[in-house]
């Protein structure tokens, strides 16, 4: 037992040694999900915002200008260019200038002010994205209903009162930021794990490491130690971040997080293993890191919904280790969850890197080669062809190599 | 003079060129990678684009407990908006939206029916799990509708008046409700990040490999070097563009009212921009480590949020604007949707091709003017 931990620890002295003589790598790991957090929590989770608008204004009323300034007030639509007629603004549009067209037609404010009449506006979205068009189409019916309210004050039977928890304002930086901070310690710990068999393949030390009396399960120790660290000190300074910078409230116990994030990095650990043993070369394990990132994330449900994800999606998403960790991030950090209902998460998250490390382990078993999965079938399929063609002379081979041994009886000699 | 040093340097390039493909082929996991991958990720990223969004989960709580509140209800739990759990007093709503189990929650407070029915609007609450706005959004657009919806069906005794404001909406080029296919050639700069990644380790490969050495010893100049390995690698994406192009229009039916060729030349025209700038990387950092989390750190994350293939650019935001700018893939975000969708023409396009060029000079120039033959 102590000479195993004496091995392990051996092990991830060197990795971190390894990690620490490259000063851009540690750069790259320590600072750069800093910056790239700042960046996307200031830049993303604004949702839609200014659309270039284009107002075609054919009535030149009062209640028009009213209109298009009020469109213009809306955080997600900006007038950009005001025209008059269509087709010139459909121009703009299909070079991607335009993302909406307001259309006043004559006769507005008259038609407005007539009780028995309703004024028509139409409004041409570019679909060519779907966000945008949804929401300039979103944006001018709002306006509409708000311009209708106050002509014609009406309420319907049921007046609905929207309260938002966790995030009062409806915000969207708190779920982005969190959201940035689950991806970029995915990506970290990912590739930092995939590469670790496939540079010592490149750089020839795989032979080294061979003829090490290392077990496999301390290898597999010994190099998980490492991007363990590495995933819980980018955590914590990213948590810092975000607290300190953006003001993300931590309602919950940090503890608890990161004990939840020792489970989610060792499985990016035990996926990173999996991808360096199958890949021969570095570049191999980056594009296969890349395209396992981007299923991941296509079905953790932040491109869409969870609810929304089709139903092959959504079962591979319960084995998706960013759900169930970007579940207890929040929850810790937003929803000031306990651990009374974050163990459901947790467990699977846990399953998960169970799972993983097993195939790993298996992987490992099976040998340290790229192709040794196809070695060992390729001399199963043999051994089993050649026993089948001659299996007499193989079994006699066989009783004389476990002949009984010869006896030779020393009394009789006396 | 300078025509022998020409053709000597053309010839330098070209061995670079013949090296690297001898590299991509030669390894059969590479070569699918580098031609194929971008189709399968595309196919895996496309299908969670299902158009129509799900259920989302809502608690309810009946405190009025009439006829006329359980009909209210049935009219939110009787379509495909909404699953509705019921639940029966606050503390349970409480636990629900901490434990992420609901989306949404309902109260209708005692009295509901009694204001109805006396022609007022009796309020009802509605608490929103704010964390995600977008899911926010989603259930506050649809409990609106369900009340106005509702309101209708209990034809009051009064006729309503029309509406003073009609929107007639429309939606250019594809179906409001077109969410895939809109989605698709947005996603189209994302999986190309694939094979161009590839290109920033190709050059780091070098340097950790110790190749680098030999490669000092022989007369190649950077900017051959570069461009050698620069050709290589885009004509190889170049020849992913098909089985991508096909994924797009034959599975998923997405139209495509362009040119091919057209397509093709700005494709080329985007992965000169981003392999140069992945060779960039590739050149000042030492190790393929390094250079695989730097690439992701500037094509993964960025390349979904930043480029505009979700939420379109906010052109207000000068900072913002400029780093999406700095990114090629945000350039050709906006190619792929306008050839795929729009039709547009080379004229309609000159603006993001122009700047997709000079993108690619300041990068292949950059790499050009950093590549060192020395020993670091």
């Amino acid at each position: 037992m102590q000479e195993t931990l004496n091995r392990i620890r051996g092990l991830a002295i060197k990795e971190l040694l390894q990690l620490s003589r490259d000063k851009l790598l540690l750069l790259f790991v320590l600072l750069a999900p800093l910056l790239e957090l700042l960046l996307m929590g200031n830049l993303s989770g604004g949702g839609v915002r200014n659309l270039p608008l284009a107002v075609v204004d054919l009535d030149h009323s009062r209640a028009s200008r009213e209109l298009i300034t009020r469109l213009g007030q809306t955080d997600e639509l900006l007038v950009g260019m005001y025209s008059d007629n269509v087709s010139q603004a459909r121009e703009q549009m299909q070079s991607g200038a335009i993302s909406a067209i307001v259309v006043v037609p004559p006769g507005y404010e008259e038609a407005l002010t007539a009780p028995q009449q309703s004024a028509e506006v139409q409004v041409i979205a570019d679909g060519s994205n779907h966000l945008v068009s949804t929401a300039a189409i979103g944006t001018v019916e709002n306006v509409a209903a708000e311009i209708a309210q106050e002509i014609a004050p009406g309420a319907g039977p049921v007046d609905m009162r929207f309260t938002a928890r966790f995030n009062a304002t409806l915000a969207g930086q708190p779920g982005a930021i969190t959201m940035m901070l689950g991806l970029i310690v995915y990506q970290v710990t990912l590739v930092i794990a995939s590469q670790s068999f496939t540079r010592e393949r490149e750089m020839g030390t795989l032979e080294q490491l061979r003829v090490t009396p290392l077990g496999r399960l301390e290898l597999m120790a010994g190099k998980a130690i490492p991007t363990l660290l590495v995933g819980m000190v980018d955590c914590l300074l990213m948590t810092g971040v975000a607290v300190a910078w953006f003001h993300i409230p931590v309602r919950g116990s940090l503890p608890l997080l990161m004990l939840f994030t020792i489970p989610f990095v060792l499985t990016q650990v035990g996926w990173g293993t999996l991808i360096s043993l199958i890949s021969r070369t570095q570049q191999q394990a980056m594009l296969f890191v890349f395209a396992l990132a981007m299923l991941e994330v296509a079905c953790s449900g932040f491109l869409v919904p969870a609810s929304s994800l089709p139903e092959v999606m959504r079962w591979l998403s319960y084995i998706s280790s960013v759900k169930h960790y970007m579940v207890i991030l929040r929850g810790v950090l937003l929803r000031g969850a306990g651990l009374g209902v974050l163990w459901r998460p947790g467990l699977s998250l846990g399953g998960i890197a169970l799972g993983v490390a097993a195939l790993a382990w298996l992987r490992l078993w099976l040998g340290l080669d790229p192709d040794s999965l196809k070695q060992r079938l390729r001399a199963w399929r043999q051994t089993s062809r050649r026993e089948r063609s001659r299996r007499p002379v193989v079994r006699r081979q066989k009783r004389r190599l476990v002949a009984e041994p010869v006896y030779v009886d020393v009394r009789t000699e006396e | 003079m300078l025509y022998t040093w020409a053709v000597m340097s053309i010839r330098r390039f070209i061995s670079v060129l013949v090296k690297e493909y001898r590299h991509i082929l030669r390894e059969p996991r590479t070569l699918w990678m580098v031609f194929l991958s971008p189709a399968l990720v595309l196919v895996a990223l496309s299908t969670i684009f299902a158009s129509g969004g799900g259920r989302l989960n809502l608690a309810l709580w009946d405190g009025d407990r009439t006829p006329l509140s359980r009909q209210f209800a049935a009219t939110l739990s009787g379509d495909d908006d909404f699953s509705v759990g019921y639940v029966s007093d606050y503390d349970e709503i409480e636990t629900l939206l901490v434990a992420q189990g609901v989306d949404a929650a309902l109260i209708i407070p005692p009295g509901f029916a009694e204001t109805v029915g006396a022609g007022g609007a009796a309020p009802v609450q509605v608490v929103l799990d704010g964390v995600d706005t977008l899911v926010a959004g989603q259930a506050t657009g649809s409990l609106l509708g369900h009340a106005a919806d509702f309101g209708l069906a209990l034809n009051r005794q009064f006729s309503l008046p029309p509406l003073p404001i009609k929107i007639r909406s429309q939606s250019a080029y594809l179906p409001g409700d077109a969410e895939r296919e809109s989605m698709i050639p947005g996603l189209i700069p994302v999986v190309f990040s694939l094979p161009v990644m590839a290109a920033a380790l190709a050059l780091a490969r070098e340097r950790e490999s110790g190749s680098l050495e030999s490669l000092i010893a022989t007369p190649v100049r950077g900017l051959e070097y570069i461009g050698g390995k620069l050709v290589a690698y885009v004509s190889a994406a170049l020849v992913g563009l098909l089985p991508v192009w096909l994924v797009a229009t034959l599975l998923f039916h997405v139209p495509f009212r362009g040119n091919p060729l057209l397509l093709l030349l700005l494709t080329a025209d985007f992965l000169l921009a981003s392999v140069g700038m992945a060779l960039f990387i590739g050149n000042m950092v030492r190790s393929q480590q390094t250079a695989t989390i730097a690439a992701l750190f500037i094509f993964f994350v960025p390349g979904f949020f930043l480029t505009g293939m979700m939420d379109p650019i906010d052109t207000t935001d000068l900072l913002g604007s400029a780093i999406s700018y700095i990114l090629p893939a945000t350039h050709f975000v906006t190619i792929c949707r306008a050839i795929f969708l729009k039709g547009a023409t080379l004229a309609e396009m000159c603006r993001p091709a122009v700047a997709l060029l000079i993108l690619s000079a300041v990068w292949v120039g950059l790499g050009a003017i950093t590549f060192k033959k020395r020993v670091r």
